[in-house]
């Protein structure tokens, strides 16, 4: 236990009323927000508070901000979390013995994963379905077949995706995948719905629950990293998967070097011929390990939510901010910069993260005169632009960026 | 023809002018490096006089033919490296072969053209090199660069690839010859020459014993390097670079113990155990262990030198592990024997040297 962890693990019981307060007050913005008032709290001042709760409960984020020389007073001086952190220490303002769930980050075995450490997952689930719900479900409404090109949770207890997609299932489908499902027990870790796993892809699986999806006139929703639908599409080496013209799929992640690399727009395009159905019908997610809440493209029409292609929207506790990666100011609107998240979400772990994932703000519809302030507009998107590259060398030292990926536990 | 201790003696004698800040070449080498490295004036200056190789021994010129075979024609490729690294990689051309062909760095051709003007052509510095089957290559770059050109070389030409790599520091609390303070001051010296750019510069500490002392050495460590600092400032770093330092710096305030050092930074893994690395531009990363070897394993592909201040059975350990590192005390790691290729490793890809 480092010293750090010791000093949490002596945590008063007013740390968790405290955070039981916040999660509170984080779950009633999320409803006002998306109820489309916008209730007594603003966004930053509630960021604010947290960042200020966590400041006071975890010592490694109050060494922080004291080396950053800022006092936490306004929304603007929150001081981000690189994720690498995850990596080297326990980032939460609770002891472990009241986790309820800890996801990591995948990686290679010499690697060390991240862990994002959860007191509970109310706030989590709470908010992963109010903004799923609007990006994924509000057009094709009613009940509908939902499956995952991943392996079970059982198989990946770990994966904080496979969390979110195990609530999607469950809170979205939730019955057996059969043709009558009344009646029938409805298995959460049925292989038939989970058809991903270190055997590749059920195909077969696939087409069965496309099928079940069809004669029950029901949508079909396809839940996917980017890499197992690269295997899907290899292995269906051209042939389609006839299912509901209301599929839509949802892909989310990078490559890992798990398969081929495909560019986003054709990944799309490939997807679509294979269930044919139109392209704004393949959608991105965009989540992290470290963080509570998702991003997602809007491309479907007459959804509640509407972007084009390649456009990531926030939910409205959720703000992405693109940063100078050296003085980690923000960009002025429309520059590429570093993604600064701010999750009201993470309320006992990092409020705002800073990854190396690069970013821009783009509008989305008409922008204001006087809307340009640095990092936000009322009318606007997320593009992501890939993962940060770190120095090229100028001598023949190895670059950074090659090294702080390989952090890796020694054998003592 | 002439043997090749006396080519590489004559260039030795040849660079000896870049050296002397009262020769011409000298004086233009001093004024216009610091805008083609991004060192500071006095950076350049401290490199010159204390890392430029230019009084290697009878011996040491002897063991540099002897590490080469003896060829028709020698070819360097000279790709972002140290700017002193040029005339040792010049060196084991002319050691190999009287005919050698240079491409020097685009970002930093200066040293190579006054080595040839200096030594009176002894080699030809091409814009294009064109190695014929049974010629050798001495290549050196990113990892990247030496890959693509493996795969563009002629059948038959023999590449002698120099990848990226980094120093390792080992302190072992309990043997060490050099009190922490002392050893803080020479490992300051270490990683203050050439910005910390050179793949023997060391950034990475690791301190075999307890985490109180490995604070105590990081908490020296820092201090000496801003102490350095005021005596030879630091220079630019890019703007990538200085992101890189950004994420450092914020982490190990974080997750460890973060000890300012002048425009650079120590970090303190406290937990110990596990390795990450500093980014250049003068910083260290400082770790604790109770097995040094045992961290480093597995890291003979990475680690290019090895400053030790250990047992004898340590090092004997840590050799094992690292057995082509260059070993070295500390405030030597960046003085390597003028004896052979500096960098001894196997290449990155797994082809040997």
């Amino acid at each position: 236990m480092s010293p750090d962890e010791a000093r949490t693990a002596r945590e008063p019981d007013d740390l968790l009323s405290e955070s039981e307060a916040l999660h509170e007050r984080v779950r009633g913005f999320a409803r006002a927000s998306l109820g489309g008032t916008q209730g007594d709290e603003r966004f930053e001042d509630l960021a604010l508070e947290i960042a200020q709760y966590q400041a006071r409960r975890i010592p490694g984020y109050a060494r922080l901000v004291e080396s950053r020389g800022v006092l936490l007073e306004r929304f603007d001086s929150i001081v981000a979390v690189p994720t690498d952190v995850f990596r080297l220490t326990r980032v939460a303002a609770h002891a472990g013995e009241h986790d309820v769930a800890s996801f990591h980050t995948s990686g290679t075995t010499a690697a060390l994963s991240g862990k994002h450490h959860f007191r509970t997952l109310k706030t989590y689930e709470e908010l992963s379905l109010a903004f799923g719900r609007r990006a994924l479900t509000s057009v094709f409404g009613g009940q509908r077949v939902v499956v995952a090109l991943a392996p079970p949770p059982s198989q990946a207890p770990h994966s904080s995706l496979g969390h979110m997609l195990s609530l999607f299932m469950n809170r979205w489908d939730g019955r057996a995948l059969s043709v009558a499902p009344r009646g029938a027990v409805y298995d959460p870790e049925s292989s038939g719905r989970w058809l991903g796993g270190s055997g590749g892809i059920d195909l077969e699986g696939l087409r069965r629950a496309a099928l079940v999806a069809l004669e029950r006139q029901e949508p079909l929703l396809v839940l996917a990293t980017s890499f197992a639908l690269v295997a899907m599409l290899d292995g269906l080496a051209g042939a389609l998967v006839p299912a509901p013209k209301r599929t839509i799929v949802m892909y989310t992640g990078g490559f890992k070097g798990r398969s081929r690399e495909v560019k986003p727009e054709e990944l799309r395009c490939e997807i679509a011929r294979v269930f044919r159905i139109p392209e704004v019908q393949v959608m991105g997610e965009y989540g992290m390990t470290e963080l509570t809440s998702q991003l997602y493209e809007a491309t479907l029409p007459g959804g509640d939510l509407s972007a084009p292609k390649g456009v990531y929207l926030e939910p409205p506790w959720l703000r992405v901010i693109p940063v100078d990666p050296v003085s980690l100011k923000p960009v002025r609107f429309g520059e590429v910069g570093l993604a600064k998240i701010v999750d009201l979400g993470n309320v006992d772990s990092a409020v705002a993260i800073l990854t190396q994932d690069l970013v821009r703000r783009v509008a989305i519809g008409q922008i204001e005169p006087g809307d340009e302030e640095p990092g936000r507009s009322l009318e606007s998107g997320v593009e992501l632009l890939g993962r940060r590259k770190g120095s090229p060398v100028r001598g023949c030292s190895l670059s950074f960026e090659s090294w702080i990926v390989g952090a890796r536990e020694g054998v003592a | 023809m002439s043997r090749p201790e006396t080519r590489v003696r004559q260039l030795l004698i040849a660079a000896k002018k870049l050296a002397d800040p009262r020769h011409p070449l000298g004086e233009r080498l001093r004024r216009e490096l610091p805008a083609l490295t991004g060192l500071s004036a006095e950076g350049v200056e401290y490199a010159l006089q204390h890392s430029f190789e230019v009084n290697a021994s009878s011996a040491e010129v002897l063991e540099l033919c002897q590490s080469v075979p003896q060829i028709d024609r020698a070819h360097v490729l000279l790709s972002a490296n140290v700017f002193v690294a040029g005339l040792r990689a010049v060196a084991l051309g002319l050691a190999a072969s009287p005919k050698v062909f240079v491409r020097s760095s685009r970002r930093e051709p200066l040293v190579v053209r006054l080595l040839e003007e200096a030594s009176k052509g002894a080699f030809r510095v091409v814009d294009e090199l064109v190695p014929l089957p049974g010629d050798h290559l001495w290549a050196y770059g990113s990892d990247d660069t030496l890959k693509s050109l493996r795969g563009e070389l002629p059948a038959g030409v023999v590449l002698h690839p120099h990848g990226s790599g980094f120093g390792v520091a080992v302190y072992q609390v309990d043997a060490a010859r050099l009190s922490p303070q002392a050893a803080a001051e020479a490992l300051a010296r270490d990683v203050g020459v050439f910005d910390q750019r050179g793949c023997l510069s060391p950034r990475l500490l690791v301190v075999q014993g307890p985490v109180e002392l490995a604070s105590e050495l990081a908490r020296r460590l820092a201090r000496e390097l801003s102490a350095f600092e005021a005596r030879i400032p630091r220079g630019a770093l890019s703007a990538l670079e200085a992101a890189d330092v950004t994420v450092y710096r914020d982490t190990m305030a974080y997750a460890g113990e973060l000890h300012f050092a002048g425009k650079g930074c120590v970090g303190l893994d406290t937990r110990g155990e596990r390795l990450m690395l500093a980014p250049v531009g003068r910083h260290m990363h400082v770790v604790h262990t109770a097995n040094a070897p045992e961290l480093l394993r597995g890291l003979e592909k990475d680690i290019a030198a090895l400053g030790v201040d250990v047992s004898e059975e340590l090092q004997r350990r840590l050799v094992q592990v690292l057995p082509k590192a260059r070993v070295s005390g500390f405030g030597q790691m960046q003085r390597p024997r003028f004896d052979g290729p500096v960098d001894r490793r196997p290449a990155r890809d797994g082809v040997p040297l």
